[in-house]
């Protein structure tokens, strides 16, 4: 019997090819994406599944307020980890700290490079699952040890040996390889950790830290753990809460609470809201789970609306069946094996799609997704899923086609009755519905990203690059560089900053000035620089001057940005100094010389924040800001710059940023979404349109005798495309309406995120309604005009 | 075989009812075969239906083979016609999409039998038809004869008890007409029980019996003497 029903319904196929085309190539086209949405949320969901115990493993966050907001985040005081063991020993079976992922130069002979890499305890390899190629599992034993990434040891080693081997790290210290263990998979945490070495040798060599054992308000630390069995996070985070304010008084008006974020949570829901935990990218896995469910669906619904205007073609069938002995239940199976059918060929088709635009999803998505062509869970869903489309497709087809009364069909008086289009009518204006509402979303999402990025940053950022400079070979040689920089041609101006220009690194508090108010709890940004560095970022000074090397005194001077001089309360703030409030080894007080413009180094979606740029008298910066020279190519700058640089440090690698290029990152996520959302609203309107274009078609089919008697009475062209398109376009019309309001409530809770923010106007939403209504014009028109300039004679005759 | 008493058939539309058959009283003996004629609208189709349990009669009892057929509901129809009752249509009503063994051998799929029976029996009444060198034609590529011939295939080849025939002859030229009423009586006079709708005074002289409709009842009554006279 289903051989029967396969037989009819490929031969149904083949006789309406256009209609077969149409059903499913749109079908293949939803499927694809969904296919494709499914493989990205796969991807999302099944981060950090390289680590077994991912159940288990935490790492330990702290929130805290200031002025009544509370920030949280992974930052924690050096004392909490003996605190931890001490009173907690018996809730971890790991509790390791860590220092952040951070670059260092790795040197074997002549070859070095430069990774990133932690500094981290030695139980290390066994929390993070490491798989150890070469040497010992225990290679963080000994302080002058490290481990290294299968990648990276071969980039360093070739196809010598690199255990026991001796690298120099950044130019200062010897250390020994003791393993080699297998890089951690992409799409994992600590992917980027391509080198471990003991916590002790960071400890040990930094005297900022040997300063902060005891000190429980820096917090510029790492701790992750892995709990004992039988315990939840939540029950060993009650217990730890408030372990910071038992410990330091000083601490208790910033309410410091210390947690365990699971894992699992790294990835999808990491973002915090005033203490709360509030999502994070698991809201772009629920944006495009939506997208994905409402292409197929709108797919689908083109199947369901060819199939059912076909029905008076498929009605002598049923009759005929129906005569001779089938069951009702037996019509409904034999259509839903013609929509299995259908949805069989469009998943085929569908996978070609995936195949061939995987590499370039893959780009636009920053992912390296591959096809699991062997995975068997795959083949398994894919099966439900091919089921699960059949059914949506093919249900109310078959249920509509399957209740035909033989004694209408057969007599050949069977017409559908006079409410018979309205389901029909309905999924098209649901389809309209949908695609308007994407059109609106996309303009919207693309335009609070232009918004975002024509906002004045406050600085130059074009021609201007950074190199990183972490190393002690830098230390006290900025001067002699800048002047050979200088001296080169290759550069205009430069200036030394110990963060990024498009990064804050370091806040501070604890600070004393005229007007304080009583219990303000300060932050603002701190960076250290150098004295050219307005100059070199084309700075603008809005009050007092810049750092100068004629004053000898501006080695204790600092520059606020115009926000900070608001939030500080001051009305003249140059001269005013700022104070150390600590009482053992308070700093000298900065003397405020200078007023910057604000500039955008955080979120371009957020105010701009409180910032002071202190002269950095150590001369140990993070990085060179470098004017480029104008009057040459950038290309010809960068091959002198680096010429000098490697003239100065031959061990050290080269390495560059463009500042605009770094910048723009801060957009990658929102024009990812932007633009895929651009295609996903695209290629559904494209379903729309094909399944407009069938249904089109048909009517134009079914209304041939009309359409022949009026023109012999006299009706134009024009008089016919008019009569078909103006039923489609009233369908259009209605969906713009449902669209907008819901369009605009989504969009305008979607836009509350973002403090710097577009503002709706009422002409986003007139062009997707105009759009739409131009699609829909363009699409029904084809087949109109074709149907309005036939020879009526050929249609009457065919009655 | 078939015993109808008091039958009324009616449709009702927004604005009025109109009564298709008021009344008919039938009774159709095994082996009969009987032409049911009238002017257009009368209700011959209508009866026919009821007959073929394609339809429910408004009111009335129709006895089917010892079963009371008024008032089951569609699938409970569904089974008693599998296999009993065949049907012959002035339009053919072949699946277009299915080639002349497919047509032929549906309603056996229906009544789940093995393939090989399927075939023994399709190309057994296809040869007797002689239309088994066209088994693998589709309905578009054969004469109207010839779909005719196709169609009487598929409504005896269950061996149904029962032919229901709704002006088998309409769409074919009198040669053609002529074979299909030849094959029609054939198979009466194997003991197949023929109920057949026509306007054609010559097909009706093919039935023993002639029921003349008129607004729905039966107004005359007639037996042919000589049975199958044009033969």
């Amino acid at each position: 019997m289903f051989k029967n029903y396969l037989k009819i319904a490929w031969r149904n196929l083949l006789k309406n090819k256009g209609y077969s085309i149409i059903n499913i190539g749109g079908l293949a086209l939803g499927m694809a994406v969904t296919l494709i949405i499914g493989l990205w949320i796969h991807d999302e969901l099944t981060y950090n599944s390289y680590y077994t115990n991912k159940n288990k493993i935490a790492q330990v966050f702290q929130s805290q307020t200031f002025n009544n907001k509370t920030g949280t985040g992974p930052a924690i005081p050096l004392p909490l980890e003996p605190a931890l063991r001490e009173g907690y020993a018996d809730n971890f079976k790991y509790l390791m700290m860590s220092s952040w992922t951070q670059t260092g130069y790795l040197k074997y002979g002549e070859n070095s490079l430069s990774r990133t890499g932690n500094y981290m305890q030695p139980m290390a390899p066994d929390l993070l699952n490491l798989e150890i190629l070469k040497g010992e599992k225990d290679g963080l034993r000994e302080i002058n040890s490290i481990m290294l990434a299968a990648s990276t040891a071969e980039a360093l080693f070739g196809q010598v040996d690199p255990i026991g081997k001796i690298i120099k790290l950044s130019n200062e210290h010897d250390l020994t390889v003791t393993s080699v263990y297998k890089d951690i998979p992409v799409n994992n945490a600590f992917n980027d950790t391509d080198y471990i070495i003991p916590w002790e040798h960071y400890t040990s060599t930094r005297e900022w830290i040997q300063n902060s054992l005891d000190n429980w308000q820096n917090n510029s630390f790492q701790m992750f753990v892995q709990l004992n069995n039988n315990l939840t996070f939540d029950g060993v985070t009650q217990k730890i809460i408030d372990i910071k304010k038992n410990n330091d008084e000083d601490v208790v008006q910033f309410n410091p609470q210390i947690f365990l974020l699971p894992m699992e949570d790294w990835h999808l829901r990491s973002n915090f809201e005033n203490g709360k935990q509030v999502g994070g990218r698991i809201k772009y896995v629920w944006l495009f789970g939506i997208i994905g469910a409402f292409v197929l669906l709108l797919a689908c619904i083109n199947f369901m609306n060819l199939s059912t205007a076909r029905s008076e073609k498929r009605a002598k069938e049923v009759g005929i069946r129906k005569s001779i002995g089938s069951q009702k239940g037996q019509l409904i199976y034999q259509f839903l094996s013609e929509s299995f059918l259908v949805v069989v060929f469009a998943f085929f088709m569908a996978l070609a799609i995936v195949l061939l635009s995987l590499n370039g999803f893959n780009d636009l998505a920053r992912k390296e997704i591959t096809f699991p062509w062997t995975n068997t869970t795959f083949w398994l869903i894919s099966f439900m899923f091919i089921l699960f489309t059949s059914l949506l497709a093919g249900s109310y087809p078959a249920l509509y086609l399957s209740s035909f009364r033989p004694v209408d069909v057969l007599k050949g008086t069977f017409k559908a009755g006079k409410y018979a289009g309205l389901p029909r009518k309905i999924l098209v204006v649901l389809q309209f519905t949908v695609s308007v509402a994407f059109i609106i979303g996309t303009v919207i999402v693309m335009q609070q990203i232009n918004h975002a990025k024509n906002r004045p940053v406050g600085y130059d950022k074009e021609g201007l690059i950074q190199v990183p400079t972490f190393s002690q070979d830098f230390i006290g040689k900025y001067d002699v560089m800048r002047e050979q920089f200088l001296k080169s041609g290759a550069i205009v101006e430069m200036s030394s900053s110990s963060s990024p220009t498009t990064r804050i690194w370091s806040n501070r508090s604890g600070f004393v000035w005229e007007g304080k108010p009583e219990g303000f709890q300060e932050d603002l940004a701190w960076t250290e620089v150098s004295s050219e560095y307005a100059k070199s970022l084309n700075l603008k000074i809005v009050e007092g001057r810049d750092f100068s090397r004629d004053f000898a005194t501006d080695s204790l001077g600092v520059l606020i940005n115009e926000t900070a001089k608001k939030y500080l309360g001051m009305e003249n703030p140059i001269g005013q100094l700022l104070r150390d409030d600590s009482e053992e080894d308070p700093g000298p007080p900065l003397k405020i010389i200078g007023v910057v413009e604000d500039m955008i180094a955080q979120s371009p979606y957020e105010p701009v924040k409180q910032a002071m740029y202190v002269y950095d008298r150590n001369d140990n910066s993070s990085f060179y800001n470098m004017r480029l020279n104008p009057d040459q190519s950038a290309s010809q700058n960068i091959a002198v710059i680096e010429r000098v640089f490697k003239e100065n440090f031959p061990d050290i690698p080269f390495q560059y940023e463009f500042v605009d290029e770094e910048y723009g990152e801060k957009f990658a996520s929102e024009e990812r979404i932007g633009t895929l959302s651009g295609i996903f609203t695209a290629l559904a309107i494209l379903i729309s349109c094909l399944g407009l274009f069938g249904l089109t078609s048909f009517v134009a089919e079914q209304r041939t005798k009309e359409i022949g008697v009026r023109k012999v009475l006299g009706a134009s062209v024009f008089n016919v495309w008019n009569m078909l398109s103006k039923d489609f376009l009233k369908l259009v019309i209605i969906s713009c309406f449902i669209a907008v309001p819901i369009a605009y409530y989504v969009m305008n809770g979607w836009l509350q995120e973002y403090p710097y923010r577009v503002i709706l106007k009422w002409w986003i939403f007139a062009v997707a309604m105009l759009g739409a209504m131009a699609v829909t014009v363009l699409t029904v028109s084809f087949q109109a005009i074709r149907a309005a300039k036939s020879n009526p004679i050929e249609s009457l005759r065919t009655e | 075989m078939i015993t109808i008493k008091n039958l009324k058939k009616s449709f009702r539309t927004e604005e009025v009812e109109t009564l298709a058959i008021n009344n008919v009283n039938l009774t159709v003996e095994e082996g009969e075969f009987v032409a049911i004629m009238g002017p257009s609208g009368c209700g011959k189709s209508t009866l026919l239906n009821i007959i073929g349990m394609l339809d429910n009669p408004t009111e009335g009892s129709y006895n089917f083979a010892s079963h009371e057929v008024a008032g089951l509901k569609e699938s409970q129809r569904t089974q008693l016609r599998k296999g009993n009752l065949g049907f012959v249509f002035q339009s053919f009503n072949l699946i277009d999409e299915l080639t002349v063994y497919e047509n032929v051998e549906l309603p056996l799929i229906y009544l789940k039998m093995g393939k090989a029976e399927r075939k023994q029996k399709v190309m057994a009444v296809l040869e007797r038809m002689k239309i088994a060198h066209r088994e693998k034609h589709f309905p578009q590529q054969l004469s109207g004869g010839q779909q005719q011939r196709v169609a009487i295939s598929r409504a005896v080849v269950t061996n149904p008890k029962l032919i229901l025939a709704d002006e088998p002859t309409g769409n074919l030229d009198s040669k053609n007409g002529i074979e299909v009423m030849n094959l029609l009586t054939e198979l009466n006079q194997e003991g197949t029980t023929i109920v057949m709708v026509t306007h054609s005074d010559r097909d009706s002289h093919y039935a023993h019996r002639v029921i003349n409709l008129f607004d729905g009842q039966i107004v005359t009554e007639s037996k042919n003497r000589e049975i199958g006279a044009m033969v």
